[in-house]
């Protein structure tokens, strides 16, 4: 061969290279065009993106599945809580992204208003499995939550709640306390706790949309539905009892019930972590929570907050104390935790909704929701099979679970559904700066208030 | 400066071997051969071009555009806003918050890093026991993640952390404090962070800039008369100008692209106390998704860098020829 040849084959490949690069540049910005949805409802293989449930739950529900759908093979992929959003944007745009993705109402991850428009609606799809009347079948937050515009986004796999403190019961025991109902029995508890080496009480208060669970326990427990008027614009923030409700939240640091250099930690993983070595005695979460009461999935969640040998603990939900002194307890408030939305570039979007119509309202698959104790089931009825779920101390807990969940059932309280990604930023800001001290609760609520009129 | 140094760098370069290309020690025309070596090269970079152009500066354009948009980053209806962004940006506290971060971090972490990076690149030059090993010790933080090294500092940095623990245990209990949840504290503890983990780099190339330095001269300083404290400053200070230019350069783009610590250690807070522009581009464009308002401060942190990185090399091109 001539090296005037090789040098024009080298330059022919160069270019080609350089082709090649350029047409694979051009399919990446292009995302592809829209899939075909001839696809077979009862085989195929479909991807399902999540930052919930944990695995184990997932391929308990996947496994569930199968047994009614054994050629549809499903690939759950868990993503982080704090990535989801961001991995989500561009993976909707391309026809290679998820078949089925998790979305949730108002502000949380995922949220309807801005993924919805990658998803089908699945209003027809439900209706052809429950009937006409399939809204009265369905929890209400999953259907308002996750529709954009008579869009059914998402179908609800179930609802979280938030409104309860979770006790460490053994602590509780072992010192003979009896938790608290009251401020003031909440702050006698606390010294009692913290004078044995325990940390009483344990907020991630540096991620703010767990504060906004606390302050809008405090909130109703000061005017019930005052905090949700305010979000929906019927209310001021500026109203004098929502600016109780802010200095009451600014006594939870002043009376050291919060940890010291709580604006330091966050939630996930500190706070949790912090209770699940048994490092602290309270913490502030929702229904999420009852999965650890199951000795496996604690276990698992102990180990994983770095205790080398997990023993599980008896963990109860108690209501929120009564810290305005207004008898208005036991308020739950929360939103669908997560609805499986179908992608519309899926070219499996048939296989895709079957999945998620059995997920979301087939009875089989609300069971699994219910009994894996992570979610309230969204399906009006199902119950968790108590007597087939193992508790890690049965005669403590179930009965104070069981009076969670049907409170829980009870709420039309929404957590985050009515506010908007600015204003959960604005209530954290405002939420941190009283913490803090550098803004007084009148001060806050002006600005809030600012905020809320600029935004609407 | 003394004569005799003058004359010693004179010398020193006047006998350096000059070396040439073996084709034009060849005598063969050098104009031609660079000619053919351009037309026959353009095929063999083509690939590369096309990369750099088609992600960087595609993306870059791209980000323009979207920066003129009030757009969620999902919709297929973005709106045009024209310079809405840009002006909204100017009103931004939370912008001119992360700025004012910025400045006070490079501040702050090139003047630290550079008197720690270059003293211990002074004492390795001399005779330490040990040497290899401080060497590795320094450097090693350099190549830890800081994803991993995040959850350490939180918990080193934390109420009941190792710091604290020290500082109750050394009798300065009053000093213990919450570092992470104080707007006061977190921002310093972000640069602690920060100069505990390049710190490395700079001692590197201190010490590779120093072994350029011919021994004559430092040997004819000290016949001069010169200590080890006015040598380091009147010789290999000023000797080693090029490598701290080019670290003031890299120290401006990387202030202004700060993210994963501030993100990792503090999510911006305690109150937007660490908030840079990359944290709130972050926050912007993906948990409040205004992707067109992120695009503008996106922009905008480019602009910053570029005419940082112009300064910094006109200061010290300017630095240079005062020298001379």
């Amino acid at each position: 061969m001539s090296r005037s040849s090789m040098t024009r084959r080298r330059r022919v490949a160069a270019v080609a290279l350089s082709a090649l690069v350029a047409t694979a540049l051009a399919a990446c910005s292009s995302g592809g065009g829209s899939a075909a949805s001839n696809d077979s409802a009862t085989s195929g293989d479909i991807t399902w993106w999540g930052w919930t449930p944990d695995i184990g739950v997932a391929q308990g529900y996947i496994a569930a599945f199968n047994k009614e759908y054994p050629d549809i093979k499903v690939t759950f992929k868990q993503l982080t809580i704090d990535g989801y959003n961001a991995a989500l944007r561009p993976a909707i745009a391309s026809s290679d992204g998820p078949d089925v993705y998790n979305v949730s109402a108002g502000s949380a991850n995922g949220g309807v208003d801005v993924y919805g428009s990658g998803a089908i609606d699945l209003a027809p799809a439900v209706e052809k499995s429950l009937g006409a009347d399939w809204k009265d079948k369905l929890a209400p937050s999953g259907i308002t939550g996750l529709s954009v515009k008579d869009k059914l986004v998402g179908l609800s796999a179930g609802s979280v709640y938030s409104g309860t403190v979770w006790i460490n019961k053994d602590i509780f025991d072992k010192l003979g306390l009896e938790p608290p109902t009251t401020f003031d029995e909440w702050k006698t508890d606390c010294a009692a706790i913290e004078a044995s080496g325990t940390t009483c009480f344990v907020q991630g208060a540096g991620q703010p949309a767990f504060d906004m669970d606390t302050f809008e326990a405090i909130a109703e427990n000061v005017e019930p539905g005052l905090y949700v008027d305010a979000s929906q614009g019927k209310a001021k923030y500026t109203d004098a009892k929502l600016v109780k409700a802010f200095t009451l939240w600014k006594q939870l640091f002043d009376d050291k019930i919060m940890q010291e250099g709580a604006l330091g930690v966050q939630q996930y993983p500190d706070a949790n972590n912090l209770f699940m070595s048994q490092k602290a005695a309270m913490v502030m979460m929702g229904t999420w929570y009852t999965q650890y009461t199951r000795p496996d999935a604690m276990t698992s969640a102990i180990s994983a907050a770095g205790v080398a040998d997990p023993k599980p603990f008896t963990m109860a939900p108690i209501a929120f104390p009564d810290m305005a002194g207004t008898g208005n307890v036991g308020a739950m408030y929360g939103d669908a935790d997560y609805g499986l939305a179908v992608s519309a570039r899926s070219d499996a979007k048939n296989a895709a909704t079957t999945f998620a119509l059995w997920l979301g309202t087939s009875k089989a698959g609300q069971q699994a929701v219910a009994d894996s104790l992570n979610d309230i089931p969204a399906l009006k009825g199902v119950q968790p099979a108590w007597d087939s779920i193992d508790l890690v101390n049965p005669e403590a807990q179930k009965s104070l679970l069981e009076d969670m969940i049907t409170n829980a059932e009870k709420s039309t309280a929404p957590r985050f559904a009515t506010i908007s990604a600015d204003m959960n930023t604005a209530i954290g800001s405002a939420l941190t700066s009283i913490a803090e001290g550098t803004a007084t609760p009148e001060e806050a609520a002006a600005t809030l208030q600012t905020t809320a009129e600029s935004l609407r | 400066m003394p004569h005799t140094e003058v004359e010693t760098m004179s010398q020193s370069t006047a006998v350096r071997p000059v070396r040439r290309r073996p084709a034009l020690a060849a005598g063969r025309p050098a104009r031609g051969r660079r000619n053919r070596m351009q037309a026959t090269g353009w095929p063999w970079i083509l690939p590369a071009v096309v990369l750099v152009v088609g992600l960087v500066y595609y993306g870059i354009g791209y980000t323009g555009y979207i920066s003129t948009l009030d757009w969620d980053g999902v919709s297929p209806t973005p709106e045009h806003v024209g310079a809405a962004n840009y002006a909204h940006l100017l009103k931004d506290p939370v912008f001119w918050l992360a700025v004012r971060h910025t400045v006070v971090f490079f501040v702050v972490t090139f003047a630290v890093q550079t008197v720690i990076g270059f003293v211990f690149a002074a004492l390795m030059h001399s005779t330490v026991r040990l040497r290899a090993l401080y060497k590795v010790v320094v450097f090693m933080p350099v190549v830890l993640a800081p994803a991993t090294m995040a959850p350490v500092f939180r918990q080193f940095f934390g109420v009941d952390g190792q710091l604290n623990w020290m500082l109750r245990h050394v009798g300065l209990d009053s000093l213990a404090q919450p570092w992470l949840a104080q707007s006061s504290t977190a921002l310093p503890v972000i640069m602690a962070i920060t100069v505990w983990q390049w710190t490395g780099i700079t001692f590197i190339l201190y010490y590779a800039a120093m072994s350029q330095i011919e021994p004559e001269i430092l040997e004819a300083a000290r016949i001069d008369g010169a200590g080890n404290v006015r040598s380091l400053w009147s010789i290999v200070w000023p000797m080693c100008r090029g490598t701290t230019a080019a670290m003031a350069m890299l120290g401006v783009i990387g202030a202004l692209k700060t993210f994963d610590v501030p993100y990792l250690v503090t999510i911006g807070g305690p109150n937007y106390a660490t908030e840079f522009l990359g944290t709130l581009i972050y926050r912007v464009s993906i948990p409040q998704t205004h992707v067109g308002y992120g695009a503008a401060l996106s922009v905008t942190l480019l602009v910053l860098a570029l005419a940082g990185a112009i300064a910094t090399a006109l200061r010290s091109r300017k630095g240079g020829r005062s020298d001379v």
